[in-house]
């Protein structure tokens, strides 16, 4: 692409009237860029100049220097152009006022005492965006070699069935495959579901013969029963996948990475590549290397996930106040097998059981949680299971002791019904013993509606154990990942198969695996049914943008990749173990290989590249390091009492938006801070910051998303591995004699944006008191 | 820690509450609006809402032996307030019933009361007893007059005689008299002994009442007593009633603050008719005055005003809940106990007006009337609603005497 240059400025919105527009246009100007100014650029005169110029051929890489690039983001939109919009709404004249940083006199001009903060900053971004046009590119789509739009779902439950059902309504081929020998899953085990229609009052067969039917009527899925994923390799839109029949052996079996304490040798250090990889390959004997492709595997573009959840087991210590080595003592999911076999029984001795106790928390403590992995279903399948106490005999009577009654939008009329019958008793309460008495047992609970200490006589009891996710056991997906077959970050997600249940439900850790049901939350049929929809839709839309060499997400549509200079990878193996998304598999030699369409372009591996030769088209190390170098770092040399510069890399998802929103609420704070907005944290590279530092500048903060375990990383680690990079850098800036405070991390909210201020501020404080950085003026 | 309660819910008492008016108990879903909202309600451990899950446990212990029920007004505040569509006022207005029911003996008496398939026979019964009574005052008059002789003979100077009928002068107006109907001495023969059977069963009711009530606010915590002590119990009793008389209690209610008024009205006229009813006795037995009255002794003004009270303030009770509907659920036992109050005041003002207008045989027939529902509310006085006089009245004693705060 043979770049032209041009500069739009917009004066409009306080722009004009806050800086000094003439030079504000020698900057460019100066370098020989044609700079053209517009009192309201976003216009539909506006953008018809710039179109002008562009369609005339005299510009393709635009700086706009106006609002942030957070909107009108589809006004400035110019095919085929590079377009660098320059923040000087909201980042220039809307937070820093005239009131607060007169104007400069024209005897003030020059006169080395006296700057103008805000111009100077102004300035510096005209020259940040003009330089990164020199160094970026205009993205090309990444094609897969071969491509194929067929979904493949694992699981043939309700879930599974209602996905393929969405999925194959849509056109698309869709193949279930199913472990055991009928489709149905676990709803097909039971009496009745919970009522899914008006007035929500009474249980309705189960639905699953319904599913099956709808089904075998459609010719566009394929049934795979008494099968198993043996692999899948690959990435989206070009999975092959490997079968096989459960318990079978086949060299085509996912291969485990290597045990961490496998990776070293006797005295504890660290083992090369190669003879890593000779360990690996004796640990998975008999197993194939995730790079050898099944030649007979069949392909795939997208996987929806619904293998589902099995019964907890309550055992052990926790549970044993419960009594539940007793035989009277079951599982809400042993009732309902009893139940869907016919009148309710005791498990002792076949007697009806006319008392029944179902209890929805461990209780004893003070602590109210419910059973693990209950969600709101347990209540649910309570108040079901309480009516088949009262439909089997007239004089049932069901006890519900519970310390949360869940009943979610409509099923609330269920619970309100349920409320109503005669023979069914709610109280909340924790239970602190059951116990053996006479025939039967004897419940007892305390801090209940009835008062300090309840006693109720029951002829059976039953827990509430919650639904736990099948990965929570087993890897279940068998992906030919170098990172393993699994999940490899579910402990923060609880085991479940998830990566940011709030903001992208359905997205896995593994693009182009989509997870509905209740391997991802606990989920009653209705709201499995529902989610199996939301997956097939996600699914569609990844083999779509994965088709057009797009990201699926979070980043949709974007269609840079992550690109290697291979000639000087040290096969390190960062990126491959750093990429919360297992996009990376590196082979034997330890050489990455890059998956694109698994990539979620966060470039996490670009920041964790100690060559520095992972670039994106328009976001490499050296177009971000070439900003930092744009920023004219004020000395003695140009001033009595030069100013203070500052770079804040800040996180484009949540801390970039609640910079913008300071903007917009015009609250001031340090005028000396450039920001430099990043995909993710991760993507840092600590040479930004090396670099910065040794051109003058007095400090760098980093702000990104909270980590830990109420994350908001919208790529799971990012902020988490920069904020270990930046501790690392402290020991190499205090080898330069520079204060390890010359560098912080902040974590924000998007909704905590009143706090930025503060935190930028106390930052700027900081470093000022430490005194400016010796190196500048080098 | 407190003893352990073992429930033991019955679900024939959850039913029989449905049946009495508490057809609600089971909606409330324990969320307290109404305990917050009553006005009447003491702070510590505040009724209704403990009592609607006892209700809806079918916890029959936990309510009839349970003071509270009978400090609640129904004033409709919980029922207008709460979320779920429960009445909290109905549902403690269907435990107080069965507390009655509960508490009287012999029960049959109190299911006919409850039970409007009964009404025909707790009807007819007193009315055929009465047609009895008149048939042998009005036709065998001279007979009876004969055995009474034969029987008390010259005792108290002669001074009994079967016939109370005024002494008329020859030839003077005949004074219609309803002691010539139904003869006063058949009348008293009836009413005095159902005021003993009354006062027993009452009495045997209350005992075991107060002892439960003790033991139930000793077992929630509701009292600072731990002995019953009927003397302390009886001062409080005495400085309770100018509360009730000034309907203090019932004044501090929102919803149907326009029932405090009626209900004031009616139980004066009760308070005046009762004293009406012991002076007429005195006069009759002491004096030999057998009446009927002139209209300007103070004693027929006594009985005028709390007559035409007890007919306003009756008929402006079934008003409002005629008018409610929905507000406030109006059970059997409600529309039983209101008729026979409303009856009782027409048929007495209505005797009393035809016998003034000489229309003999409409006056007899009303005064029939009359005596059939004093006779029904009377006897059924220990099983119907208007035991909550006794009731309520010794709950309210006793939550003065336990300190009930």
């Amino acid at each position: 692409m043979n770049k032209k240059y041009g500069v739009y400025i917009c004066t409009g919105c306080g722009i004009g009237d806050v800086l000094d527009m003439e030079a504000l246009v020698d900057v460019p100007d100066d370098e020989g860029v044609n700079c053209t100014t517009h009192p309201f650029l976003c216009s539909k005169e506006g953008v018809e100049l710039i179109q002008k110029d562009v369609d005339d051929g005299k510009v393709n890489a635009m700086v706009i220097g106006a609002c942030s690039r957070r909107v009108n983001f589809d006004v400035f939109n110019f095919e085929g152009c590079i377009v660098e919009r320059t923040n000087l709404r909201e980042g220039v004249v809307w937070p820093h006022s005239r009131e607060t940083y007169p104007k400069l006199e024209e005897d003030q001009k020059d006169d080395e005492e006296h700057f103008d903060p805000i111009q100077m900053k102004a300035e510096d971004y005209i020259r940040m965006g003009m330089i990164r046009l020199e160094k970026v590119k205009l993205p090309e789509p990444y094609k897969t070699a071969s491509f194929s739009k067929k979904i493949l779902v694992l699981g043939g439950g309700v879930t599974g069935m209602s996905a393929a059902l969405d999925a194959a309504k849509t056109g698309y081929n869709v193949t279930i495959v199913e472990k055991q020998n009928a489709l149905g899953g676990y709803a097909a085990k039971l009496r009745s579901q919970m009522p899914v229609a008006e007035p929500f009052e009474s249980l309705r067969a189960p639905i699953v013969n319904d599913l099956i039917a709808e089904i075998q009527a459609m010719s566009n899925i394929e049934v795979k029963t008494a099968t198993e994923v043996a692999r899948i390799a690959g990435q989206p839109g070009e999975f092959t996948v490997t079968f096989k029949k459960p318990g079978e052996k086949i060299p085509f079996d996912v291969p485990f990475p290597l045990p961490e304490e496998m990776l070293v040798d006797a005295n504890g250090k660290e083992l090369d590549a190669e003879a890593q990889h000779v360990k690996y390959l004796e640990y998975n004997e008999g197993r194939k290397d995730i790079l050898q492709l099944d030649p007979d595997g069949e392909l795939f573009g997208a996987v929806i996930l619904a293998a589902g959840w099995r019964p907890a087991k309550l055992a052990g210590e926790n549970y044993a106040h419960l009594g539940v080595d007793l035989a009277d003592v079951i599982t809400n999911d042993e009732f309902e097998q009893i139940a869907a076999k016919g009148k309710i029984v005791r498990p002792s001795d076949g007697k009806e059981a006319k008392n029944v106790v179902f209890i929805q928390s461990p209780g004893k403590d003070e602590d109210d949680a419910d059973f693990e992995y209950a969600g709101s279903v347990t209540s649910q399948v309570a108040l079901k299971q309480a009516r088949y106490v009262r439909d089997d005999y007239a004089d049932g009577k069901a006890y519900v002791i519970y310390q949360h009654m869940r009943t979610p939008g409509l099923q609330e009329y269920f619970y309100k019904s349920m409320q109503q019958e005669d023979g069914v008793f709610l109280t909340k309460g924790a239970v602190t013993e059951v116990a053996k008495k006479g025939d039967g047992l004897m419940v007892t609970a305390t801090n209940t509606l009835l008062g300090e200490n309840l006693g109720i006589q029951a002829d059976l009891v039953v827990v509430a154990a919650g639904m736990v996710p099948v990965t929570k056991d087993d890897p279940i997906i068998n992906l030919a990942y170098r990172q393993g077959p699994g999940f490899r970050d579910n402990d923060i997600f609880g085991q479940y198969a998830d990566s940011n249940y709030i903001c992208f439900p359905y997205e896995t850790q593994r693009t182009g695996v989509y997870a509905a049901g209740a391997i991802r939350r606990a989920m009653t049929i209705e709201e499995s049914i529902e989610d199996a929809t939301g997956a097939a839709l996600k699914a569609i839309q990844c083999i779509e943008s994965a088709n057009r060499g797009m990201a699926v997400h979070p980043r949709s549509g974007d269609m840079t990749y992550p690109e290697f200079f291979f000639q000087r990878c040290t096969q390190c193996k960062r990126c491959t173990v750093e990429c919360p998304f297992g996009a990376l598999d590196d082979d034997e030699k330890g050489t990455p290989k890059a998956n694109p369409t698994r990539c979620r372009r966060c470039g996490t591996c670009m920041g964790a590249c100690p060559e520095r030769i992972i670039s994106f088209a328009d976001y490499t190390i050296d177009s971000i390091g070439s900003q930092i170098k744009a920023v004219k770092v004020p000395s003695e040399d140009d001033y009595s009492e030069p100013p203070f510069r500052f770079i804040a890399l800040v996180c484009e998802n949540d801390a970039f938006p609640a910079l913008d929103m300071v903007g917009m609420n015009k609250i001031d704070y340090s005028p000396n801070v450039r920001v430099i907005p990043v995909r993710c944290l991760g993507s840092v590279n600590t040479i930004w910051i090396k670099d910065a530092l040794a051109q003058g500048m007095d400090g760098v903060i980093l702000i990104g998303c909270k980590h830990g375990d109420d994350y908001q990383c919208h790529f799971m680690k990012g902020s988490e591995l920069a904020e270990v990079r930046v501790k690392k850098i402290g020991d190499a800036l205090s080898s330069l004699a520079l204060e390890e405070e010359r560098v912080a991390f902040a974590e924000v909210a998007i909704d905590e944006y009143d706090k930025l201020p503060g935190i930028i501020n106390a930052f700027v404080k900081e470093v000022e008191d430490l005194g400016p950085n010796p190196f500048k003026g080098f | 820690m407190t003893e352990k309660y073992l429930a033991q819910p019955d679900l024939d008492f959850i039913a029989q509450l449905r049946e009495l008016g508490g057809e609600t108990l089971k909606k409330c879903y324990q969320c307290a609006t109404c305990s917050v909202a009553c006005p009447i309600a003491p702070e510590d451990s505040p009724f209704p809402r403990k009592e609607m899950i006892a209700a809806s446990w079918g916890l029959k212990d936990r309510l009839i032996k349970n003071g509270d029920i009978w400090l609640c007004h129904q004033c409709g505040d919980c029922t207008d307030l709460c979320p779920r569509g429960a009445a909290p006022g109905d549902v403690l207005s269907a435990v107080r019933s069965a507390a009655i029911t509960e508490y009287a003996t012999p029960k049959v008496f109190a299911n006919a009361v409850n039970d409007p398939k009964k009404l025909p026979f707790v009807i007819g019964i007193p009315a055929l007893w009465f047609a009895l009574l008149a048939f042998i005052t009005t036709q065998m008059g001279g007979t009876m007059e004969k055995i009474f002789h034969a029987v008390f003979g010259d005792f108290l100077g002669g001074r009994l005689h079967w016939s109370h009928s005024p002494e008329v002068a020859e030839g003077a107006e005949k004074i219609i008299a309803h002691a010539d109907f139904v003869s006063t001495w058949f009348v008293d023969l009836t009413f005095v002994p159902t005021a003993i059977f009354v006062t027993v069963v009452f009495f045997l009711g209350l005992k075991n009442f107060l002892n439960d009530i003790h033991e139930n606010a000793v077992l929630e915590g509701k009292t600072d007593k731990t002995t019953l002590d009927y003397k302390a119990f009886f001062q409080a009793l005495v400085r309770i009633i100018p509360t009730v008389l000034k309907h203090d209690k019932f004044n501090e209610c929102e919803a149907n603050k326009d029932r405090a008024t009626p209900h004031m009205m009616v139980l004066y006229s009760f308070i005046g008719l009762f004293i009406v009813t012991a002076v007429c006795g005195i006069m009759l037995y002491v004096f030999k005055n057998a009446g009927p009255y002139p209209q300007w002794n103070p004693i027929k003004w006594l009985a005028n005003i709390a007559g035409v009270a007890l007919v306003i303030g009756s008929g402006m009770m079934i008003k409002s809940r005629l008018d409610k509907g929905k507000n406030q659920l109006t059970a059997y036992k409600d529309w039983f106990i209101l008729g026979v109050v409303f009856a009782l005041g027409l048929t007495g003002m209505l005797s009393e007006m035809t016998r003034l207008a000489k229309m003999e045989y409409i006056t007899y027939f009303m005064y029939y009337l009359h005596l059939i529902s004093i006779f029904l509310l009377f006897f059924f006085l220990p099983y119907s609603k208007m035991a909550h006089l006794v009731y309520r009245l010794t709950a309210m004693a006793y939550a003065e005497y336990g300190n009930r705060k």
